[in-house]
């Protein structure tokens, strides 16, 4: 889904349809986000303690960050698709999740950009900031199943894209079972004109072989809708097995996944590596 | 058969794990006072809670008799910063947790 965005901000940067001042502009925006990306973090760095380990990087888990925590999480992903098409994308997310209430958290993208390579160009571009808001309705240990729903709001470079998201999790003493069904609406383009849907699903299993290292699968199932049709029957499914590894107030997480369909435009495989640290 | 077989032995794997109680709720039993503690069922039920809720946030629930009661203090401490515990949380939890262990003898 993200890939168009970016693939449309690579064929700016490739047909140079972009005005001067434009990349200009782009520049100073990415420079103000690091600014203030930079300044925030310098002032919540008094405050202590840690949001919380990830099991799994693709899914998210039903428990949010205790009240007054505050984590920077920083995301890379690999993706790498081979072919006629064939490219190399490495996207980078640096995050702030901060705990508001025992059931509420926050989050803020300070930015995401990606270095793309591939026969014709190699460059990095900035793709957007985002905020993301997380509610837990129940506990996935003294609850049948443990809930929360997601909404994010991301904001780009001509893009917009809104994502809502139902999680699903129950724990079976050291297994971690989960489940997430998102929904995400795309405008970009120009005037924002054009319009895509997707509609995911992601399973994942975490098994805790000791307190800090824990091991398991994950299984994404995309279905996407360019301009919110179906015509072109695009579905891609990936599986592929994760690590975690938790210390004092770090912990770093890798799942690698590989393609089991068959969608040229969509990546082999992809690694993405979560690293987060309590300020 | 096969994928029956697997089926079963995934069920039966997932019931035995759900058949532990990791967090057995709180009972009048629980508040009985014990060498000059002061514990009450407001106390318990709250270090439950924040039990469920604060410590799944990096590790899943060991069984608590997985450690000694003496060891729970200090496991507990230790682990309090970065659960974002205040102290009367911090003893809200270990309270329930040897409430439990003595509940259990």
């Amino acid at each position: 889904m993200r890939y168009t965005a970016q693939a449309d901000a690579k064929k700016k940067q490739l047909t140079g349809s972009s005005p001067p001042n434009r990349a200009d502009s782009l520049r100073g925006q990415m420079k103000s986000t690091l600014r203030v990306g930079i300044f925030v973090a310098a002032i919540l760095s008094a405050l202590p303690s840690f949001g919380g380990a990830r099991h799994f990087t693709f899914l998210y888990e039903a428990n949010t960050s205790a009240p007054g925590s505050l984590e920077l999480e920083n995301w890379v992903t690999w993706r790498h698709a081979t072919g006629p098409g064939r490219f190399d994308q490495v996207d980078f997310r640096h995050e702030l999740e901060y705990g508001v209430t025992e059931r509420f958290q926050a989050s803020i993208y300070l930015a995401d950009w990606f270095y793309e390579t591939d026969p014709e160009h190699s460059g990095s571009t900035y793709s957007d900031t985002a905020i993301e808001l997380i509610y837990n309705l129940t506990n996935p240990v003294v609850d049948p199943l443990g809930l929360s729903i997601y909404g994010e709001l991301r904001a780009g470079d001509r893009l917009i894209e809104l994502e809502s998201k139902l999680i699903g999790q129950k724990n079976f003493g050291p297994l971690i079972l989960a489940y997430n069904a998102t929904l995400e609406s795309v405008w970009e383009g120009s005037d924002l004109a054009e319009r895509e849907g997707e509609f995911s699903q992601a399973l994942g299993a975490s098994y805790e072989i000791s307190p800090r290292i824990s091991a398991g699968i994950e299984l994404l199932h995309e279905f996407v809708f360019p301009e919110w049709r179906d015509t072109e029957k695009i579905r891609n499914f990936f599986v592929g097995p994760n690590v975690s590894y938790r210390h004092r107030n770090w912990f770093v997480t890798i799942t690698a996944l590989a393609q089991a369909t068959d969608t040229q435009d969509e990546p082999d495989f992809q690694v993405r590596t979560i690293f987060g640290m309590g300020l | 058969m096969k994928k029956v077989s697997i089926f079963v032995a995934l069920a039966c794997l997932l019931v035995s794990c759900e058949s532990t109680n990791y967090v057995p709720p709180v009972t009048s039993q629980m508040a009985t006072p014990r060498k000059g503690q002061h514990v009450d069922l407001a106390m318990l039920r709250e270090g439950r809670t924040l039990f469920v809720h604060r410590c799944i946030e990096c590790h899943t629930l060991p069984v608590l008799w997985r450690y000694r009661t003496e060891d729970w203090p200090d496991i507990v401490d230790n682990m309090s910063h970065r659960a974002s515990l205040k102290p009367a949380e911090r003893e809200a939890i270990i309270a329930y947790i040897l409430a439990v262990r003595f509940a259990e003898h």
